[in-house]
């Protein structure tokens, strides 16, 4: 395995949802290969599947055809549990509205993927207040999401995704519920996330947006759109 | 080696969904004290049958030890069958003469009968005493009921009718105090008594009434002064040698009078006899007829609050839909998130249990200070309460549970 073998590769997805009767073809054969730290942005328009097809790369939905070779290794022939424990080491997860649990604090919501692993408490503890003041949060450590503003909280959650220290970051629309300064802010930490080695994916409908990327896929009607 | 430490890896991370699970708990702070209380009440309807049950057999052992393992309690007439009109006057002094000669085994035939509610007076003090027992010489003996001051009935007694009487522990209280009785003189009804004896505290109430508010007299006094039937008794009581033999003492008793009654052998007996093993019987009827009832009552009792725990936390699953996703998401496998939702539910129901035993307990006091039930708190209550509410948890937190774990991140995150 060489290490310049990207770490996904897609052959040939395919994902159908079903719906009472209908078959409903989400992606139609998405291929893509998405290398070792890079910034790739997945653009399309609300029902491209580009939902859908990040749920794919990021392990938590399983295609219906096709191939997703991660690191080489054909993820079909995994259980359930091990997709997790991948999820937990491999990839970081950032969502447009956050997902922050509101009755525990900035710091605990940080600390939530490293609660499923062997790492001792005392030393989650320090990463997360390491993190929290990366993204200029080290004086909001004990305040619940509610006390938040919203670019407050998707800081809280990306510093949650760089706890275990993943080498991909999914980023779904990160900056969908945020005004454009703060926009502007997140991107700049999503740039300076990519900056430390990382691969970052973000998915957008907004062109502007995949601007901040070094690549982008471009998603239509489930396919990838060549130009 | 690597075993182990993914064993000490699981538990640690059990432990940390418990810590969740605390959170989570006090985060939904109304739902939580909505299961508590269905728990509450059903471990308390629980608490409240196992000390009942336990009450119930300390009296029953009290009762067979009151009435005496070695004794048996011939009543005349058949308590089974009692027929309107039935004569229940059927035990003579001549049976109890031949019982005494001749029935093998028996040290004691003592004739018994009694008067109730019998007006007693001792220097301007009146109380009303509800019985007053005549019996042949050796009372204390034949009840193993020692005395605290004075004598027993003798002999000599009985053959001259003599004005003497024993004197119950809450009687003499009432009459005299502190002072001793022995020796004073009462008025029953008009005549005169004289107190020889004083019967120790026992402090058990049979089935009529408490057992030390009585006075035992000769029963030739007793006849002769409340003009009874010279010739018949209500009842007979007999102890005998080796008690280990009592079904074959009994079956003597039984043979002796049907004999001494010229019963033929399709008539039934004119008369009943009563042991411990007889009154231990009867009170496990009892006793089952108590667990049965009260049983019941806590089973409904507890089965609803497992419901409402289910609903509450089907409820539950559905509106934490996304953190369950998020966690997920985040690389939880599916049993963390088992485990998770199981310590809350087997948490409230501990929760729940802590408190319906205190409420089982003071439920219990009242019901006992109002003589509706006997009852004896132990530390079985402690074990079958902890048993219950952990069943409850598992069994009613294991369907929402596992319809939390069996969510796909995806469907679960989306629900939001």
């Amino acid at each position: 395995m060489s290490s310049s073998q990207p770490i996904i590769q897609l052959q040939d997805i395919e994902k159908t949802f079903l719906l009472g009767d209908l078959h409903i073809e989400v992606l139609k054969g998405v291929s893509i290969d998405i290398g070792r730290g890079e910034f790739v942005a997945l653009r399309g328009a609300s029902g491209s599947g580009k939902s859908t097809l990040m749920h794919i790369l990021g392990l938590l939905d399983r295609p219906s055809g096709g191939r997703y070779l991660l690191q080489g290794k054909n993820i079909a022939d995994l259980p359930d549990d091990r997709l997790s424990a991948l999820r937990n080491q491999l990839f970081g997860f950032i969502f447009q509205t956050f997902y922050l649990i509101p009755y525990i604090t900035a710091l605990e919501n940080v600390m939530l993927p490293g609660l499923y692993g062997a790492t001792p408490a005392r030393q989650l503890k320090r990463r997360a207040e390491e993190l929290l003041s990366q993204v200029g949060l080290a004086d909001r450590l004990h305040f619940r999401p509610g006390q938040l503003s919203g670019g407050q909280q998707q800081r809280v959650a990306m510093a949650r995704a760089l706890l275990n220290d993943p080498q991909v970051l999914l980023a779904d629309e990160p900056t969908g519920q945020l005004d454009s300064a703060t926009s502007a802010e997140i991107m700049a930490l999503l740039k300076s996330i990519h900056g430390q080695g990382r691969t970052v994916i973000l998915v957008t409908h907004d062109a502007a947006t995949a601007e901040f990327a070094e690549r982008e896929v471009l998603l239509h009607d489930g396919l990838v759109q060549n130009r | 080696m690597m075993a182990w430490s993914r064993i000490a890896e699981i538990w640690l991370i059990a432990w940390r969904c418990g810590g969740m699970a605390r959170r989570a708990l006090w985060a939904a702070k109304t739902r939580s004290l909505f299961v508590v209380a269905g728990v509450a009440l059903g471990i308390a309807s629980l608490t409240i049958i196992v000390a009942a049950v336990d009450g119930a057999e300390r009296k029953a052992n009290e009762m067979v030890a009151l009435f005496g393992p070695d004794a048996a309690l011939v009543l005349g007439g058949n308590i089974e069958s009692r027929a309107v009109g039935q004569r229940t006057l059927t035990l003579s002094y001549d049976d109890a003469a031949a019982l005494r000669r001749s029935l093998p085994g028996a040290y004691l035939v003592v004739p018994m009968r009694a008067q109730s509610n019998v007006q007693v007076r001792y220097a301007g003090h009146v109380t009303q005493v509800p019985l007053v027992v005549g019996t042949t010489a050796g009372y204390a003996r034949a009840w193993d009921w020692p005395l605290s001051e004075g004598r027993d009935l003798t002999e000599e007694d009985l053959t001259h009718s003599a004005r003497v009487g024993l004197i119950g522990d809450t009687i003499a209280q009432e009459l005299f105090g502190k002072q001793s009785p022995i020796g004073r003189t009462v008025l029953m009804d008009r005549f005169p008594v004289q107190i020889v004896g004083r019967l120790s505290y026992r402090g058990v109430t049979g089935g009529g009434g408490a057992v030390d508010d009585r006075i035992i007299m000769p029963i030739t006094t007793l006849t002769k002064r409340f003009h009874l039937d010279r010739k018949y008794f209500r009842a007979l009581r007999v102890k005998f040698h080796d008690p280990e033999y009592m079904s074959a003492h009994v079956e003597n008793l039984r043979s002796l009078l049907r004999h001494l009654h010229n019963l033929r052998p399709e008539e039934e007996d004119d008369f009943s006899i009563l042991t411990a093993d007889e009154i231990l019987k009867f009170l496990s009827t009892f006793k089952g007829g108590l667990i049965l009832f009260l049983g019941v009552t806590a089973l409904v009792a507890m089965v609803v609050g497992g419901f409402v725990l289910a609903n509450l936390f089907y409820l539950g699953v559905d509106e934490r839909r996304s953190e369950i996703g998020l966690k997920m998401a985040l690389g939880a496998p599916r049993w963390a998130i088992l485990v998770q939702i199981l310590l809350e539910a087997v948490g409230l129901t501990l929760i729940g249990a802590t408190f319906g035993m205190f409420l089982g307990m003071a439920m219990g006091q009242l019901l006992a200070r109002l003589g509706v039930l006997e009852i004896l708190f132990s530390w079985k209550v402690f074990g079958f309460a902890l048993f219950a509410s952990l069943a409850i948890g598992l069994v009613f937190g294991l369907k929402p549970a596992r319809r939390a774990a069996s969510m796909t991140p995806i469907e679960a995150l989306k629900g939001c």
